[in-house]
């Protein structure tokens, strides 16, 4: 210990290029693969969501990017005739969110509500962390009470059970929700087209909407959850149809997808910027990593005089090759330290920012993801280490430690 | 007198790319305890060589190595690390310190590397060490702060410090004046006196090299 202090003291940190130098080069490495590792993994995550929709006869809405929407040419009677020809033909999976609302809270947070269907709900079947599933099946107007589904930071305001008077965003009418349930902590919903693009759910409130709901609704509701609304069980035929009825009714051209189609646009676009993006942080890594070896080459020859007098006087190559790994690993124990920083920090300042879409619980602020890409960074270290220490132990080998070298 | 080192060199080789160099062919050197050996040559012989290898620092050559009765070559790297932190010194030119340390971190840096329950060290023994050095007002003084004099002396001091039983010297003397070049001289001879430390010095000067009790002169090899 004693020895070691001494080379980091007096020897290493006395000069800039094995101190400052390395511990740049191994954190410019380090968040490199700490946000390559984080998309892939959260890309991954969306695609095992986006999944539930792989099935056969299942088409989803997209609105053709040459259509102009124009809102008032778009009424409310059109936008339900649509809903009605959707109710009378096909089975539908119905989601839209986005809609804040004034909730009063514990975090002073402002709240999301999401609306779905029975069909959406079945589909993605959210895990609670307490109460029951939401049922879709009240009587719009005759029940007293509609049960919602809250996310975990409301739940400590709204426990299960109790009972809010608001006025639903899209209904513009005061109604009573009942909190049926508390959605599993840190639950998301993946962007269809950009996989690793995440709304969290922890401040948001889940309102069932059945046909009835739609009817009374106001067109924002209506259009939005035209947006992305899925059809299951049908044929390319019979949503060609559906397309026609929509452009007639809301002048506006949609096109359905089928999640094979999807995932044929998520292949040429978004996977193969991802295999890029992955080959680019590759090479990077080789490229910092080459040089990181040669950095720490240059600064072997500037301190061989400091190493040769330490080896007259008693110092092993083992305990050498000890004091490397020692330093080497410390200087990526504060790099992950100041990674960690970092993304608590960022997932902090969603708190701060009261953007509540973002906010989420994690072990010190970090989430399953952040800890998976900082264990990806620690193991990378280790690898990252290992090449460099071995690299310069044999080029220190290679010059004999003589008495020619200091004189 | 007891025979302390005992070394048969067949060869070494120095190999850079294409080319070898071979020197020390067929060499012996033996040495008594609190024996004087001066080692002269022109350069490229292969005197200071002979020294890494007398001190442990060169293993990579052919030939047996005894040293206290032990053949080196079956010594572990790390005892090897210990014998030369323990029972050899070294005496070099004044350069070689390390110039972020003080003269007095300098010379205390055998102690470092003295493992528990080894030779103990007593802080009276470096007081010993500096006060017959006379350097203790430059002991706070970073070695670029000091003359050539200077740092030579405590080039020395650190060579000591362990009260080795060999003590190997590399052209000492090499960049000093005549003042400083007999001072040192006069403290390694008077290690030789006082302990019966074994002193094998490199050095083109011969004048200090007749002061020694054997003179052996390398010749390049054939």
């Amino acid at each position: 210990m004693k020895i070691f202090k001494f080379f980091i003291t007096k020897i290493f940190l006395r000069k800039m290029i094995f101190s400052i130098g390395m511990f740049l080069l191994f954190f410019m490495a380090n968040y490199t693969i700490f946000t390559t590792a984080r998309l892939i993994l959260s890309t991954f995550q969306g695609y095992q969501e986006i999944k539930i929709m792989d099935q056969e006869g299942t088409y989803i809405a997209n609105l053709d990017p040459d259509s102009n929407i124009d809102m008032d040419a778009i009424v409310e009677n059109g936008t339900q005739k649509v809903y009605d020809y959707l109710n009378n033909n096909f089975k539908y999976a119905f989601y839209t969110d986005g809609f804040i609302a004034s909730l009063p809270n514990n975090d002073d947070m402002e709240i999301s509500f999401s609306y779905m269907n029975e069909e959406y709900y079945k589909l993605n079947q959210f895990e609670l962390s307490q109460g029951t599933d939401l049922n879709f099946d009240y009587q719009f107007n005759k029940d007293k009470e509609i049960p919602i589904l809250v996310g975990k930071g409301l739940s400590k305001t709204y426990p299960v059970g109790s009972t809010i008077k608001i006025e639903v965003p899209v209904l513009e009418q005061s109604m009573t929700l009942k909190v049926q349930g508390v959605l599993k902590q840190n639950a998301y919903h993946s962007n269809f087209y950009a996989l690793n693009s995440k709304t969290y759910y922890n401040f948001s409130v889940f309102l069932p909407v059945n046909q009835e709901f739609i009817e009374h609704a106001n067109i924002d509701l209506q259009l939005n959850g035209l947006m992305d609304i899925v059809i299951l069980q049908t044929t390319k035929e019979k949503v060609a149809n559906l397309s026609e009825i929509m452009q007639d009714n809301l002048g506006l051209k949609f096109n359905f997808f089928s999640q094979k189609e999807n995932y044929d646009y998520f292949n040429e676009y978004y996977l193969h910027s991802l295999k890029i993006m992955s080959i680019i942080t590759l090479i990077l890594i080789v490229i910092i990593t080459c040089l990181s070896v040669w950095n720490a080459l240059v600064s072997i020859r500037l301190i061989l005089k400091d190493f040769t007098i330490n080896l007259l006087v008693g110092l092993s190559y083992s305990k050498l090759k000890k004091i490397f790994y020692s330093y080497f690993g410390i200087l990526f124990f504060i790099n992950l330290i100041v990674i960690f920083l970092i993304t608590a920090y960022s997932r902090y300042g969603n708190w701060l920012r009261k953007d509540a879409t973002f906010v989420t619980y994690g072990f010190f602020a970090l989430i399953g993801m952040d800890w998976f890409a900082l264990l990806v960074v620690f193991l990378s270290d280790i690898i990252i280490g290992m090449i460099i220490i071995e690299i310069m132990l044999r080029k220190i080998k290679k010059i004999p430690i003589s008495l020619g070298v200091l004189q | 007198m007891t025979n302390i080192i005992d070394l048969n060199i067949r060869e070494k080789v120095y190999k850079k790319k294409k080319t070898q160099l071979s020197i020390l062919n067929n060499f012996k050197l033996e040495v008594n305890a609190g024996e004087k050996i001066a080692i002269v040559g022109e350069s490229g012989v292969g005197k200071s060589s002979l020294l890494n290898i007398v001190g442990l620092l060169d293993t990579d050559y052919s030939g047996e190595y005894t040293l206290f009765g032990s053949l080196t070559a079956n010594l572990h790297a790390s005892e090897l690390a210990q014998w030369r932190n323990q029972k050899v010194g070294f005496v070099l030119q004044e350069s070689v310190l390390i110039n972020s340390l003080t003269i007095e971190e300098n010379i205390k840096l055998p102690l470092f590397y003295v493992g528990s329950g080894k030779k103990t060290f007593k802080l009276e023994d470096f007081e010993n060490v500096i006060n017959a050095i006379e350097i203790k007002p430059i002991l706070k003084k970073k070695p670029l702060e000091c003359s050539g004099g200077e740092k030579a002396r405590a080039v020395f001091a650190r060579g000591i410090i362990m009260k080795p039983q060999i003590i190997l010297s590399d052209e000492p003397t090499a960049s000093l004046d005549v003042e400083n070049r007999k001072r040192i001289v006069n403290l390694l001879f008077k290690m030789n006196e006082e302990f019966n430390t074994t002193i094998i010095t490199v050095t083109h000067d011969l004048e200090v090299a007749n002061r020694h009790d054997k003179v052996i002169h390398l010749e390049r090899s054939k």
